[in-house]
């Protein structure tokens, strides 16, 4: 969209929001309005030239700065943003798929009642609009209890089941949810093993919410789990063939092979893992080092073979 | 006049208006604009106006006078005020989770038209606004700043209808091809962006990976003229993969799985849309029986997940998945003793 679009959308709000919070902070509300503190006072300048003909003292727009504080004298006209544009609509409604099924009859119900606000002449696009982006992400149930019981700091029971182990319960403080490459994990501490841990939520079942209450750490970021390590004991060899989709993957970490191939170093820590990641290129990964993981390969396919 | 400042003076003037305000008296407001110009290039410039306002959601209609009213431009104001939505806590938590979760990946399609909507229905929501701590890694390839970028016009040239040029690097080929799509709409499937459109170096519907366009151009003739029409039974979950066997490759085929162990207890989550029943003649575990447009796939994930996971059929995907394990075993082995088979 055009910078003048940008704009006027941003001043439409501008408006009407210090008018609901008068002597809002500079910094509150460019933080509201998400533009940097100097963009909004040039905004706030352009804003004061803003009125009506015939452009008389009492037919501008009355906003001022006053000691770092922003107020406007109450403007009947632009008390109220403008209504949802069905581009905005359209793009909302998207977004909230990104939770479904998780989120169940709340977003049901927010989508309608989103649609019954917007006007008569954007509801027929809104509908095409919205129908141009699929994020229905396969976002699992438990998706639901869990932002509730990182919203409420509250601990959650549940039993886990670590791959190539039984299940065992868990008790664990659920600091933050994160999708990566389409898979939902819980980052959090977990009592049970005294550390943090990070859990995929498809493992997990008879998920619970406690009334136990806890504090978040302020810095509590998952580390995206990737595999590749410049420093790692594995090697692994990928054929030409699939180089370009592991060099997607791992970017820098995949090292290009004059054959066209690439070779990437990964932890070897889970036999398991390895083994299964290797098994699913069907032939197009080779694990080169070291001799005990070569082996486990082979046994690996071995079984599958049947012997 | 600024672009800017003319088009809020026009706001003002408009919500503030008690009768229909005439051309004539638009041009006398506006002497700088609209003045000075030729009669033909005013009326354009207000028609430019015009559309903008009304993009932004001012309701602006021209009537017709009779006896009591003269003619010219109104808003209906009543249309033009947000109203509350009466949104419940938990709904709108489910609103700002999703919405806030999707900016926050830099990868979302109308990221600016989502953050205008989270405002707006956060303005009656007071202070206490939830900020859920949900994480979203869209977009799948490693932080690629085009990407946000061609997703934003992407979702651009899908509302307005305008065909992009795009430079694509598909990996089953060394070189870039140039291609002009008209974009149906974008699909994310596993924390990857897909395009899917009507192309026309193919003539036919195609997907395209967003993070592997390497440039894109949307057409800029006559922006407000669609350049095309989606056709109405178009369906973009009819064209995307959601798993790998799902690739629209060869002619769709059944395979059947017998299921052990752990993969038999997750059977129905592992083959969604699988038919699944218990195994018989003896057999543990069950038996799922699933469509297949992708059989390398399906192979692939059937050996990751060990021998727990045995492909009973047809004939020529047992055969393709034990050359797969030959391969494997060979390579592996190739230190110690020779596969015997």
């Amino acid at each position: 969209m055009s910078t003048v679009h940008e704009r006027l959308r941003r001043l439409l709000f501008l408006v009407p929001y210090v008018s609901k919070h008068p002597g809002v902070t500079v910094d509150d509300l460019s933080k509201a309005l998400n533009v940097k503190r100097e963009d909004l006072l040039e905004e706030l300048d352009l804003l004061t030239c803003v009125g009506r003909p015939p452009f008389n003292p009492d037919d501008y727009v009355d906003i001022y700065v006053d000691n770092d504080r922003v107020y406007v004298d109450l403007d009947q006209r632009l008390s109220r943003p403008p209504r949802l544009t069905a581009g905005e609509a359209a793009a909302l409604a998207a977004a909230a798929e990104l939770l479904r099924p998780a989120a169940g009859d709340a977003l049901q119900s927010a989508l309608q009642k989103l649609e019954r606000i917007l006007p008569a002449t954007a509801r027929e696009r809104y509908r095409e609009m919205y129908r141009k982006i699929d994020a229905s992400s396969e976002a699992p149930q438990s998706l639901g209890p869990l932002t509730r019981a990182i919203l409420e700091r509250r601990e959650v029971t549940f039993d886990y089941a670590s791959p190539g182990r039984t299940s065992e319960p868990r008790r664990v403080r659920p600091y933050e949810l994160l999708s990566h490459r389409g898979q939902w994990y819980l980052q959090g501490f977990c009592h049970t093993r005294q550390d943090a841990r990070l859990f995929r939520l498809d493992r997990m079942e008879s998920l619970a919410l406690t009334d136990t209450s806890f504090q978040p750490p302020a810095d509590a970021r998952a580390a995206v789990p990737n595999p590749a390590r410049t420093d790692a004991g594995v090697r692994v060899r990928f054929s030409k063939l699939v180089a370009p989709y592991v060099t997607e993957r791992f970017g820098s970490d995949a090292r290009p092979l004059p054959d066209g191939g690439v070779e990437v170093r990964v932890a070897g820590d889970s036999e398991r893992w390895l083994t299964q990641w290797v098994l699913s290129f069907g032939g197009e990964a080779e694990v080169l080092e070291p001799a005990s993981a070569r082996a486990a390969v082979a046994r690996a396919a071995q079984a599958s073979l049947g012997f | 006049m600024d672009r800017t400042e003319r088009l809020l003076d026009l706001v003002a003037l408009l919500l503030d208006a008690r009768e229909p305000i005439s051309w004539a008296e638009l041009r006398e407001h506006f002497p700088a604009d609209y003045g000075g110009i030729s009669d033909d290039a005013a009326e354009r410039k207000f028609e430019r106006d015009k559309a903008e306002l009304l993009e932004l959601g001012l309701p602006l209609t021209y009537i017709q006078g009779d006896d009591d009213r003269k003619d010219g431009y109104i808003v209906d104001r009543s249309a033009y005020y947000l109203p509350e939505a009466d949104l419940t806590k938990e709904e709108l938590a489910v609103l700002y989770a999703a919405g806030s979760a999707a900016l926050a990946s830099g990868a979302f399609p109308g990221s600016d038209d989502l953050a205008h909507a989270l405002r707006k229905i956060g303005f009656f929501a007071g202070d206490a606004l939830p900020s859920p701590r949900v994480r979203m890694e869209l977009g799948a390839a490693q932080g690629d700043p085009e990407l946000s970028a061609r997703l934003e016009q992407l979702w651009e040239a899908c509302a307005a209808h305008k065909w992009v040029q795009i430079a694509y690097a598909s990996p089953k080929r060394p070189e870039v091809i140039e291609r002009k799509v008209d974009p149906y709409g974008l699909a994310l499937r596993r924390g990857v962006w897909t395009l899917v459109g009507y192309c026309h170096l193919r003539q036919g519907l195609r997907t395209f990976h967003v993070h592997r366009i390497r440039e894109l151009k949307v057409n800029t003739a006559r922006p407000r003229t669609p350049d095309f029409e989606v056709p109405a039974d178009f369906s973009l979950d009819a064209h995307v993969a959601y798993y790998p066997w799902q690739h629209r490759f060869h002619a769709p085929m059944e395979v059947t799985l017998l299921l052990k162990g752990d993969p038999a207890q997750r059977a129905a989550s592992l083959f969604p849309g699988a038919s699944v029943e218990p195994a018989t003649e003896g057999a543990q575990g069950v038996r799922a029986r699933l469509g297949v447009t992708y059989l390398d796939g399906l192979l692939r994930f059937c050996m990751a997940l060990g021998p727990d996971c045995r492909v009973e059929g047809p004939e020529a995907a047992v055969t393709r998945v034990r050359e797969m394990a030959t391969r494997i075993h060979e390579r592996h082995a190739s230190t110690e003793e020779k596969v015997s088979a």
